[in-house]
């Protein structure tokens, strides 16, 4: 196993920059998830340390060996496809066996290590058969296999659990994980699913137009997202983004809204708002966060109920303040329905406030 | 699961007999397809083992009187000086078709797999370049090839044909091969570079069979082109010792009597070896077809 470090990885394709300044490092033995929307990047700079792609310009290094210019092969990676990439002519058995075969090693040496590979994940009997007769969660323990049977330095894993239909996706992930407190392995793990990358990874790289937003394990980035982005990323329902106005009413910071009503802020929030340098700041909220009243409560905010989504556990209120859809979670046996009047009370310890020009978070001092 | 089996059949019975009149339409097409294809083959099979004389009857002998492998005795004997000619037309077609099949091969595989995989300048209208010769009719080129030939010193030998045939055939192969290729997922290729391979051993170990479908599908169209065609070998050979086989054929109409059944023989085992071909590779050609219609 080894440590993976990106330094200033740029990657263009014409005027187009895909991989902006991508600079983070991934230590000996961590999970990390590159998550972002599609487009974002994170696939061109797991393909930029596989060595599928150039890099324009930056330095990858792998261990202690700088691996700019050098072949896939020669990089010491693993890595698993989102299609699996199986090979289709040859059985699971030749499949788990063409890494080492192409290494040379000695056939017994293979045999072994096929058969090992093939115990740990539970495959034994289906080493006679070719991907095709297999189901997609067999594809995708092969792909494994295929992965860990050479003990590479890094793992490399382009969304492996997107072809598998939901309840095997679950099963999956903790698999995967399973695998890496096993293995103590390194792994880069591109994923578009927020929720994979918060439940899987040590530390999660949010990427978006291909830059880093933010670098940090899943709990910090959940619980300080450095800008807008990130906020309504992470986190499922989206954080809830209010714009609104600050303004200073008898000495004390107010965020208003064009809808006539105003927020009192707590002492640390006011500082944070009169450090802005815009007076435009936006009101960042989880549903968890969020206390929704069934009648006046001094500092509330009245609203309507837009729509109601009972999910079991929770249920899900949403409603419109000053144009920003605002997820609510509330608890089953509160009865919500549309178009009721309904009050809403923010937690200001935990309520996020948004410079609304640069969209970065704000800070106290 | 158990619900769907019940209803499917009952589901099926019902369309049966509403579309019975296009089935039995459909099926009464085929067969009129089926006679229209096959008559003429049985025709030329039957007239092939009858004598000079019975060939010439009418009404015909529907069946021949006295079947004889006379003509094909005649055709295969190396002693006789028609047999002599005719193997040498046979090995001549074989000769240009096979070497023209082996080119096609040989510039078309790197040719598809370049512009399947890579980028490069001048890609898209290399593509179509390629594909402009194929919009002309062949005939129209017949003068210009031939003047250009004549430049280059290839009149009157098989390099001229070969040459010739690839033009046609070319095209068709990179067209047919790059859609092959474009149904690979790079994915695999991909892996195996990381799972060790070089480019070059990704493309040999994992592409290549995977595309064997699509590479005899290829040979077998260049081939077939290159054994049938005509025109071409008609205008560039004029000298009896280099001619292809569909040419060759000509000399059975002589001036005076025209040797049917010798004719015929000789047409029949000039469609043997396409035939034979067709069969045991059409597994293959039928994939290379209908490759990428449906998700595997």
């Amino acid at each position: 196993m080894a440590h993976v470090v990106l330094k200033d990885l740029v990657k263009t394709y014409g005027n187009f920059k895909a991989v902006n300044e991508v600079s983070l490092t991934v230590n000996d033995g961590e999970f990390v998830a590159l998550v972002g929307p599609s487009g974002c990047g994170k696939t061109t700079t797991l393909n930029l340390v596989a060595g599928l792609t150039s890099i324009t310009s930056g330095d990858i290094v792998i261990g202690d060996r700088v691996v700019n210019d050098l072949d896939p092969k020669d990089r010491d990676i693993a890595m698993v496809f989102q299609n699996y990439a199986l090979y289709p002519q040859k059985s699971v058995y030749m499949n788990l066996a063409f890494p080492l075969q192409m290494r040379k090693l000695p056939r017994h040496e293979i045999d072994r290590k096929v058969k090992e590979a093939a115990r740990v994940l539970d495959m034994t009997q289906l080493l006679e058969r070719r991907p095709r007769e297999l189901s997609g969660g067999q594809q995708q323990r092969v792909a494994l296999g295929r992965a860990l049977v050479r003990d590479p330095a890094v793992f490399l894993m382009d969304e492996p659990l997107s072809n598998l239909d939901a309840k095997l996706r679950v099963q999956m992930r903790s698999e995967i994980k399973r695998f890496h407190q096993d293995l103590k392995a390194t792994i880069i793990y591109v994923t578009h699913d927020q929720l994979e990358a918060v439940t899987m990874a040590d530390r999660m790289a949010v990427m978006n137009g291909g830059y880093l937003q933010q670098y940090d394990s899943p709990a910090r980035v959940f619980a300080n997202p450095v800008n807008m982005f990130v906020a309504s990323f992470v986190g499922s329902p989206a954080m809830s983004l209010i714009p609104l106005e600050a303004s200073t009413a008898n000495g004390d910071t107010v965020l208003t809204s064009a809808e006539g009503w105003s927020l009192g802020l707590s002492q640390r929030n006011a500082r944070k708002v009169k450090g802005a340098t815009t007076r435009k700041v936006v009101l960042g909220a989880r549903h968890s966060t969020i206390r929704l009243h069934k009648s006046a409560v001094p500092g509330a905010i009245p609203a309507k109920a837009y729509t109601v989504e009972p999910t079991g556990d929770v249920t899900f209120v949403q409603a419109f303040l000053s144009g920003a859809i605002v997820n609510i979670s509330v608890s089953p046996n509160i009865a919500v329905i549309p178009d009721e009047q309904i009050w809403l009370e923010f937690d200001q310890e935990r309520m996020h406030l948004f410079d609304g020009e640069t969209e970065m978070a704000l800070e106290a001092d | 699961m158990s619900t769907i089996a019940e209803t499917a059949p009952r589901n099926q019975a019902r369309r049966r007999v509403r579309i019975d009149g296009w089935r039995w339409g459909g099926r009464a097409f085929l067969v009129f397809m089926l006679l229209y294809t096959a008559l003429p083959m049985i025709w030329m099979l039957l007239t092939s083992i009858k004598s000079g004389f019975a060939a010439m009857q009418f009404p015909p002998q529907w069946w021949p009187d006295q079947p004889t492998l006379a003509s094909y005795q005649k055709l295969l004997d190396p002693q006789n000086s028609v047999g002599q000619d005719f193997l040498r037309f046979f090995w001549n077609s074989l000769f240009v078709s096979t070497a023209t099949t082996i080119l096609s091969v040989v510039v078309a595989v790197p040719a598809a797999y370049a512009f399947s995989r890579f980028t490069f300048p001048g890609r898209n209208f290399l593509f179509f370049a390629v594909l402009l010769r194929n919009m002309f009719p062949a005939v129209i080129f017949l003068v210009p090839l031939f003047i250009l030939m004549r430049a280059i010193g290839l009149v009157n030998t098989h390099g001229s044909l070969i040459l010739t045939y690839l033009t046609f055939g070319l095209p068709l192969a990179i067209w047919l091969l790059k859609g092959f290729y474009d149904n690979i997922p790079v994915q695999l290729e991909q892996a195996a570079r990381i799972d060790g391979a070089t480019r070059f051993q990704a493309f040999i170990l994992i592409v290549m069979p995977l595309s064997a479908p699509g590479i005899i599908a290829t040979a077998i169209y260049s081939f077939i082109g290159a054994w049938n065609e005509y025109i071409y070998a008609y205008t560039f050979l004029s000298k009896n010792e280099q001619l292809t086989l569909p040419v060759g054929i000509q000399r059975f109409f002589s001036e005076n009597t025209t040797d049917f059944p010798g004719l015929m023989a000789a047409s029949f085992m000039m469609s043997v070896p396409v035939v034979v071909l067709f069969l045991v590779l059409q597994r293959y050609f039928v994939r290379a077809l209908t490759e990428g219609a449906v998700k595997h």
